[in-house]
């Protein structure tokens, strides 16, 4: 348990670090940017009529840092806001903290991300194992096809295809909007059911685009473990079938939790495109919007917000690997 | 009348293999790694299984538990053991029952049979609820027992992972599954090749008195002639998936018969006695085109091979009440 400990601990002080690098390069980024957007705000904030002196706090207040300051001063005080949790304010939103704007975006992508890949993971892998054992029979080779065509079609393609099918051509299913904007948000049965029916098309494209690459990847693992000298051992010992899958199933899925690892970041790319697509008020979504109106203290803080996210699943994701694969804890 | 039936039943084969084939699909064609094999396996001997690696032993003792992986397949041929019947031919049931319980086997890889995810006591206790052991507690102390027994702390073993232990203990482990479902035929395929000269002693030793306490019917496969003539009771030597040579061990090292035979007792220095006078064998062991030639395997490298050893392979005769040589220059003589 120990060397697990210390495992996490390193990976949290790397997870620090990069989240530093992430912080001082979207301060840069917003620095740099052509027409240097902070000179520009003041400036407009000057011509609005503001005295210099009101300008720069609004301007302070808005970005997290202040124009005609040496850069570092102002780097300085940029990180120590986001210490304090203070992204700045959102332009497009005039006032609003981004802080606020972010949280309330981040449960749509949290719910669409979590649902859509724990659903594909599960229904992958266990398609996986049957095409794995059944590679020779029919029903293996077509479940292996289902696998290579979903993999290969690109996402945008999938979700429009699924939005014209599903709303357009048999409108089962709302399409935009979280939820029917005439029900009361709250606990209750028809707003719970609402919200369900308008995340089901978002989730179901996101969870069918990520199914193809569990269920190859799973396969090809649990072919490798079929292969292993601990496979045949267990037969020769007249273990039962459903041992014996225990354990090969077990020993296949292990690599497929790197991957999960690996692949968390691109899943935030693939919830940004969904959201875009059916206009679901997600990060990724926010993200867009705050790209398309310049609203650079929402664009970096989203951005800020999405890395921390990824890095801290990371973290997450390796430390329950090292508590499922005894091997790592030596 | 009765007794002679008992004395028949005493003396009948633990194993009895009859015209067994069986080739691996490879992309230069099937190469028959065992052929045309008949096989008395005495019960309660030592029956070793020589040859050089790549002869086709491995294979031939797992095709005796229906266990040829793939891209193997047996072909043909009958394995019948006593107790449980044809293992090639009853239902799949019965022979994942015979299995572990009946047959014990080491096979070649020992070192990397054990399950990497769990720990070494509960792939005991997987083995004995797959085999319907009622007591598990007691299965557990006869686990116990046997890796005491060969030589480590067994509840330290139990409870670490394979990755935790050594090549040399986990071979041992491997040994000790093959004994805890009391199995009576036991198969070492190499079992203490990965072990040192001083460990491989003492193991064979524990191999030996297990053999004699549980009336064991005990088949090892070595490459190694020092250890069937300290161990075995008979020999059997296989050449390019054939079974050249057999007979009580005494006889056949001291008075070798087949070419073949005799280039491996005279490559052993612990047998002729003399480091200087010990003369490795000449040529490369069999291939997949030695395999589908028409004549003897052995041809190629034989120091006495006539004309007609090109030509047709010898068959296996035997020369004397229980001893059987597969070679033209032996049984042809008149
Ligand atoms: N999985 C396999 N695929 C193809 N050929 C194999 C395989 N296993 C064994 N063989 C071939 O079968 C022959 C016999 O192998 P094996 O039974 O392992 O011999 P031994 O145990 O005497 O070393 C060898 O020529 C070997 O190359
Ligand atoms: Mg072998």
């Amino acid at each position: 348990m120990k060397i697990v400990m210390i495992r996490f601990v390193k990976r949290l002080i790397a997870g620090l670090i990069m989240i530093l690098v992430v912080a001082s390069f979207t301060f840069l980024l917003v620095r740099l940017m052509p027409g240097d957007p902070v000179q520009a705000k003041y400036d407009q904030l000057l011509l609005n009529g503001l005295t210099p002196i009101q300008a720069m706090d609004e301007v302070r207040v808005m970005y997290g840092f202040i124009p005609h300051q040496p850069l570092w001063i102002q780097y300085v005080h940029y990180l120590s806001q986001i210490l304090h949790l203070n992204l700045g304010q959102s332009i497009s939103y005039e006032g609003t903290p981004v802080m606020r704007i972010i949280l309330g975006a981040a449960p749509w992508t949290i719910i669409l991300v979590l649902t859509g890949t724990i659903a594909s993971f599960i229904v992958g892998v266990l398609a996986g194992v049957i095409a794995a054992i059944k590679r020779n029979s029919l029903a293996g080779s077509a479940i292996t096809i289902s696998g290579s065509v979903l993999h290969g079609i690109p996402l945008f393609v999938m979700a429009l295809f699924l939005a014209y099918v599903l709303t357009t051509i048999y409108a089962i299913l709302p399409f935009g909007a979280p939820y029917n904007a005439a029900l009361t948000p709250g606990f209750n049965g028809p707003f719970l059911s609402s919200l369900a029916r308008h995340a089901l098309l978002p989730v179901f494209t996101y969870a069918l685009s990520s199914y193809g690459g569990w269920l190859l990847t799973m396969k090809s693992s649990v072919i490798s473990v079929l292969g292993d000298d601990f496979i045949l051992a267990s037969e020769v010992r007249g273990l039962k079938t459903s041992t014996r899958i225990g354990y090969i199933a077990h020993n296949a899925i292990l690599p497929l939790f790197t991957i999960l690892a690996l692949s968390i970041g691109f899943m935030f790319g693939g919830s940004l495109f969904i959201e875009d697509i059916f206009d679901y008020p997600g990060l990724g979504n926010l993200l867009v919007n705050a790209i398309n109106s310049r609203d650079y203290p929402l664009m970096s803080g989203a951005f800020l917000l999405i890395t921390v996210a990824v890095i801290a699943s990371n973290i997450i994701t390796d430390f329950l690997y090292s508590v499922v694969d005894p091997r790592i804890r030596r | 009348m009765s007794a002679e039936l008992k004395h028949k039943q005493a003396t009948a084969p633990a194993v009895q293999v009859r015209g067994l084939n069986v080739v691996y699909a490879t992309n230069q064609g099937d190469l028959p790694a065992v052929r045309q094999v008949d096989l008395d396996i005495e019960a309660r001997k030592i029956t070793g299984i020589i040859g050089e690696s790549g002869s086709g032993k491995s294979t031939l003792v797992m095709a005796m538990m229906n266990a040829v992986g793939k891209p193997g397949q047996i072909v043909s041929g009958s394995v019948e053991v006593l107790g449980v019947g044809d293992m090639l031919s009853i239902d799949r049931e019965r022979q994942r029952k015979a299995r572990g319980k009946e047959l014990g086997l080491v096979f070649q890889a020992a070192q990397n049979s054990l399950n990497p995810l769990r720990r070494i006591g509960h792939q005991v206790l997987d083995l004995g609820r797959s085999h319907d052991v009622k007591d598990l507690r007691d299965l557990l102390r006869k686990a116990k027992d046997l890796l005491t027994r060969l030589g480590m702390d067994a509840d330290r073993v139990l409870a670490s992972y394979q990755h935790e232990l050594s090549g040399g203990m986990r071979q041992r482990v491997g040994i000790m599954f093959a004994l805890i479902l009391d199995a009576k035929i036991v198969i070492l395929d190499e079992a203490t090749t990965a072990l040192d000269m001083l460990s491989q002693a003492s193991v064979l030793e524990i191999v030996r008195e297990l053999h004699k306490e549980r009336g064991l019917t005990t088949i090892l496969v070595t490459h190694d002639m020092g250890v069937v003539a300290d161990m075995a009771d008979r020999v059997v030597v296989m050449y390019g998936g054939e079974i050249v040579e057999e007979g009580p061990s005494e006889f056949v090292l001291s008075h070798p018969a087949h070419p073949y035979t005799q280039g491996l007792v005279r490559a052993i220095p612990r047998i002729s006695g003399d480091i200087d006078r010990a003369v490795p064998l000449q040529g490369a062991p069999a291939d997949l085109k030695t395999y589908l030639e028409p004549g003897c395997p052995f041809y190629q490298r034989c120091p006495v091979a006539m004309p007609k050893c090109q030509e047709s392979r010898p068959t296996s005769l035997a020369v004397s009440q229980d001893r059987k040589v597969a070679c033209f220059k032996v049984t042809d003589h008149d």
